[in-house]
């Protein structure tokens, strides 16, 4: 059952001072089946950000489409969520409220509002902190607003920018541990973008490799590692193989035994 | 902060003593410098024949009026030209022309516009203050971060609710230090003015008594003058804390 469907998706910006267009996503085709955890992993300005905001509908394709339960995607919608890696929150807004932010804008009605944004701030663990701004919270804990936001409007969708690309090492494996477990209790489809290649193993259902110039798909791998998985599962000889072929094939070489 | 409040109030009772005890050693001539205790009895005496309350009446109106005025035009037009790009590239050049000038060098063909009374004092007060709004909504609007904007798109926000819920409020603090740049042009902006071309204000009566030799009434004007000031600036920076938080 395919919930995203990529069609030959191409997304350009416009370089005016450089004189023509900057082609971010050239030509790209991918199938994300409804329930599934795919991670995109490449370097940066392979355009996988670009795919992300394709999908969202944040940004007009040059060409193709994104199609959503088979319905072309023409801008944002309910149905879909983003996490942004610079957790893009309010600054003004208390946790609570910018949890609440999400629900104001698509006009939630029907139900308390804040109090179901103070169930989403108890769902990603920061009881105690609904009345701290962001400034005087830690990265890994802006983050997990920025998961409660996206999540509190309960989208089929979640797509999800590096959102541990600000934080450090330790942090982020527990945030990427903590994640899946939020995860794991409804399965919505999830597309996560990162340039961590365990990061990508760990989460991800499906590793979608990209690469520059143009930003383009170069290997899908399936991860076959069981649910739930734990951080002890890196150090297993499969999730090390998953490591060598994805890195040899970032590195643009061909893995060994291949 | 509590030394720091002894620390000025040490300073400032050093100076007024200073102030009191030169001309009485005659180290300094009265005449020219005056002495705290013949400005409190100047004040006295200008409270009671009631010039005061009439010259602050007067300027406290002037200032009132083009403030406010600047106000209700200065931030609806600072926060629109952050928005449009074509507007702004439209008005920018004027503006800093404005803002480069002195908003007193306009005061002749304000005179001239609208005569020698309040209309041309809330003019200048009006011209001084609402540059500085204009200028730092508009700043305020173009620094919002982009991603800001992003993420409420993300969550289906219509162009009116990016500006109610994102611009405006991320843009506050800026409009904020605009209000308290244009509260000090416009009280030098009254002051001067007064100075300059009219029959009465408090501008008026400083300039008045110089001429008379008057030190001791003068500076009853002129510390009236910079207590209006200091609190204005004072209350606008409290203001400017609690949005910037």
């Amino acid at each position: 059952m395919v919930h995203i469907r990529i069609d030959g998706l191409t997304v350009a910006y416009d370089k005016p001072l450089a004189g023509g267009a900057f082609v971010a996503v050239s030509n790209l085709n991918l199938d994300v089946p409804r329930g599934t955890f795919v991670t995109i992993v490449g370097p940066s300005g392979c355009g996988k950000s670009s795919v992300l905001l394709a999908i969202a509908g944040l940004t007009k394709p040059a060409a193709g489409r994104v199609l959503v339960n088979d319905r072309p995607v023409s801008g944002p919608g309910r149905d879909r969520a983003m996490v942004f890696q610079e957790f893009a929150l309010m600054p003004w807004r208390t946790v609570v409220e910018n949890v609440r932010f999400g629900l104001e804008l698509q006009r939630w009605t029907g139900e308390d509002l804040t109090e179901r944004a103070h169930r989403y701030v108890r769902l990603v663990g920061l009881q105690g902190f609904e009345h701290y701004r962001p400034h005087q919270l830690s990265g890994g804990m802006r983050q997990r607003v920025g998961i409660a936001r996206a999540l509190a409007v309960n989208p089929e969708i979640l797509l999800l920018d590096e959102p541990f690309g600000a934080l450090d090492a330790q942090t982020r494996e527990s945030m990427g541990d903590e994640l899946l477990k939020i995860w794991e209790q409804d399965k919505k489809t999830a597309l996560f973008v990162t340039h961590s290649i365990d990061e990508a193993i760990f989460l991800g259902d499906t590793v979608v490799i990209m690469s520059t110039g143009p930003g383009r798909i170069v290997e899908t791998i399936p991860i076959d590692l069981a649910r739930p998985r734990t951080i002890d599962m890196m150090d297993t000889a499969a999730f090390v193989e998953y490591r060598r072929r994805i890195r040899h094939q970032l590195n643009g070489e061909v893995p060994a035994h291949a | 902060m509590r030394s720091r409040l002894l620390v000025s109030t040490v300073a400032v009772t050093l100076f007024l003593v200073a102030w009191e005890i030169a001309p009485r050693l005659r180290l300094v001539d009265p005449f020219f410098t005056s002495q705290p205790s013949r400005v409190l009895v100047a004040g006295v005496d200008i409270i009671r024949s009631g010039t005061l309350l009439h010259d602050a009446t007067v300027s406290l109106s002037e200032f009132t009026v083009g403030f406010a005025l600047a106000l209700v035009v200065g931030v609806p037009v600072g926060l629109m030209l952050g928005t449009f790009p074509t507007l702004r590239h439209l008005l920018d050049p004027p503006l800093m022309a404005i803002y480069a000038t002195p908003q007193l060098a306009l005061l002749p063909i304000f005179v001239l516009w609208l005569g020698i009374g309040m209309a041309s004092k809330i003019a200048v007060v009006f011209i001084g203050a609402s540059i500085p709004i204009i200028v730092n909504s508009m700043a305020g609007v173009r620094q919002v971060e982009q991603p800001l904007v992003l993420a409420a798109r993300s969550f289906c926000a219509t162009g009116r609710d990016v500006f109610v819920k994102v611009m405006l409020p991320a843009s506050l603090p800026a409009v904020m230090i605009g209000i308290r740049l244009g509260l000090s042009r416009a009280v030098l902006g009254v002051v001067v003015a007064e100075m300059y071309v009219s029959q009465e204000g408090v501008g008026n009566q400083i300039m008045r008594l110089g001429s008379a030799f008057r030190v001791d009434h003068l500076l009853v004007y002129v510390l009236l003058v910079s207590a209006f000031g200091l609190g204005a600036t004072t209350m606008a920076r409290k203001l400017e804390e609690r949005v910037a938080r």
